[in-house]
């Protein structure tokens, strides 16, 4: 039996490159510039914004200084940390990427290969839509098996501040809601102090579906002014991509890995594959860091993930 | 769109076939035969018998889309799953004991664990501050102390017997267990209509369980 043979593993190289080049002509034509990301940050501004990471897994290197810096596991931050320092009033950056993430996956380094998207400096109502759009666009060139699922993390923000939750009983909930284990959350909360916000966070697996499902099972429940604003937000969207596509699923409950998504968060699946080909989302907040708050937005394409989907369709 | 559902073999997964079945939707399943895998061509159903500590590996990579497991096997594999619904059966405790009346806790001192459930015990003692080595064991745990291979022993412990049978006791329960229904993350958004049907179903048999044990 013949494992790999070059033969095949050029086929591969030249089916990655192919897919790369057509993601790439399309956002060049939609308007966005190429730029190049660097493959490595300080581990401790990484940390410092995405501190629901995994820390163990991040591939840690020394510099001549002794600084710890780190194997990017994750592009965007990069991005803004490479230009928020000198944003200047006014700017827009409409840009995408194609570069590799790194992470230690227990065996060994795992090397991801990533095309990404970000609009930085945009004020523009309709952002959201657009890059939903853009989004929706690429993954139904490869697929009409997918499906998008679309929540905002307002909603959560807005229940969790309220609950003014310990550091610790914040970090076990969003545990929790990672697995949607609803006895185990309704169990947990009856162990703290009561606010009025936790009527509404029992109930918040069953705020998923269309999004008129979603307002059905939101009558007569708790919302503060947050809330209220990541909803609107959502009933925005949903109004416009109805007109788009039908495959499209929300969920209030959507917890991510990178905290600092602030707005609308997306993922887009494809059927048969085992993990999210396309991971976005709006992330403002992150800017602020660097004292003023800019709308930022963008998403990322896995192309290890959907290559493996392309591989499989061309079998059957 | 059919749904492919894992089912642990043995007491466990006796359990839940009654359960399935009593819910009208496990009939295609023959315990006695030597056969693995069960359709229901009718309801779109595949049912799968495997050993219980893989599957959470099935449902995990998307074999399965949803599975009964126990939620030992979910805390030690730390999966990326959701954890749909607890259920009334498989209900026991993850415990630490060892030999009966023997003092082990000491300040500073590492103590041995033997244990199947490595991650689980380094995850409890680290959070209690108690350094431990770990020894891998794949049965018989409470022969462990007993033969002087550990000081203490991190187990499943039901009624306790088989402790008292070995002259161990229990120091501590660390975590109660009861069989879950998980689910694959990506099968749950493409199939999660189908996939609450069916917990659904398993609830309400589960609660009547609950009820009357």
């Amino acid at each position: 039996m013949n494992f790999l043979n070059i033969e095949d593993e050029m086929k591969f190289f030249q089916k990655m490159y192919v897919l790369r080049k057509d993601i790439e002509n399309f956002l060049f034509d939609e308007g966005y510039m190429n730029i190049e990301p660097s493959i490595f940050e300080g581990y401790d501004d990484f940390i410092g914004v995405n501190s629901r990471i995994d820390k163990k897994s991040t591939v840690k290197l020394l510099d001549n200084n002794s600084e710890i810096l780190i194997l990017t596991p994750d592009i965007t931050t990069g991005i803004v940390n490479k230009f928020m320092p000198r944003w200047e009033m006014g700017s827009l950056l409409k840009v995408f990427y194609y570069g590799k993430t790194y992470k230690h996956n227990g065996i060994g380094i795992k090397e991801n290969r990533e095309m990404g998207v970000e609009i930085i400096g945009e004020r523009n109502p309709n952002t959201d839509e657009n890059i939903l759009n853009t989004a929706a666009r690429i993954i139904a060139k490869y697929s009409s098996n997918y499906l998008f699922e679309i929540g905002n993390s307002k909603f959560l923000k807005g229940i969790m501040q309220s609950c003014s939750f310990k550091k610790e009983d914040y970090e076990n909930i969003l545990d929790i809601l990672y697995l949607k284990n609803r006895q185990e959350l309704k169990e947990y909360l009856s162990k703290l102090p009561y606010r009025e916000p936790m009527s509404t966070l029992v109930n918040i697996f069953d705020l998923e579906g269309t999004f008129e499902e979603i307002s059905e099972e939101l009558k007569g429940l708790y919302m503060n002014d947050l809330m209220k604003q990541g909803l609107e937000e959502l009933k925005k969207i949903d109004n416009y991509m109805k007109n788009i596509t039908d495959k499209i699923t929300y969920d209030l409950s959507m917890v991510s890995e990178l905290s600092y998504y602030d707005g609308t968060i997306f993922r887009g699946y494809i059927e048969g594959s085992n993990k999210a080909i396309i991971k976005g989302g709006r992330y403002d907040s992150f800017t602020e860091q660097y004292g003023y708050k800019i709308p930022a937005m963008g998403f990322t394409v896995e192309l290890d993930e959907l290559i493996k989907v392309l591989y499989k369709e061309e079998q059957r | 769109m059919s749904l492919t559902i894992a089912i642990p073999k043995g007491r466990l997964g006796s359990q839940a076939i009654d359960m399935l079945k009593a819910a009208g939707i496990g009939e295609s399943i023959d315990e006695k035969s030597r056969k693995l895998v069960f359709d229901d061509e009718q309801r779109n159903l595949r049912f799968m018998l495997l050993k219980n500590s893989d599957i959470i590996t099935y449902v995990e990579n998307g074999v399965a889309d949803i599975g009964i497991s126990g939620k030992d096997m979910i805390m030690e594999n730390s999966a990326d799953i959701y954890e749909l619904y607890k259920m009334n059966i498989g209900k026991c405790k993850i415990s630490v004991a060892g030999i009966k009346g023997k003092k082990i806790f000491k300040d500073d001192t590492i103590i041995k664990v033997a244990t199947k459930f490595p991650e689980t015990a380094k995850k409890y003692f680290n959070s209690k501050g108690q350094k431990i080595k770990i020894i891998k064991l794949n049965g018989s745990i409470e022969l462990a102390p007993i033969l002087g291979l550990s000081d203490v022993i991190v187990d499943i412990v039901e009624t306790g017997n088989t402790l008292k049978a070995n002259g161990l006791e229990v120091f501590e329960d660390m975590y109660p267990i009861t069989a879950m229904v998980i689910s694959n993350k990506i099968s749950y958004k493409f199939k999660r209509k189908e996939i609450k049907e069916i917990i659904e179903l398993i609830r309400k048999e589960d609660e009547k369980y609950g009820e009357n044990n």
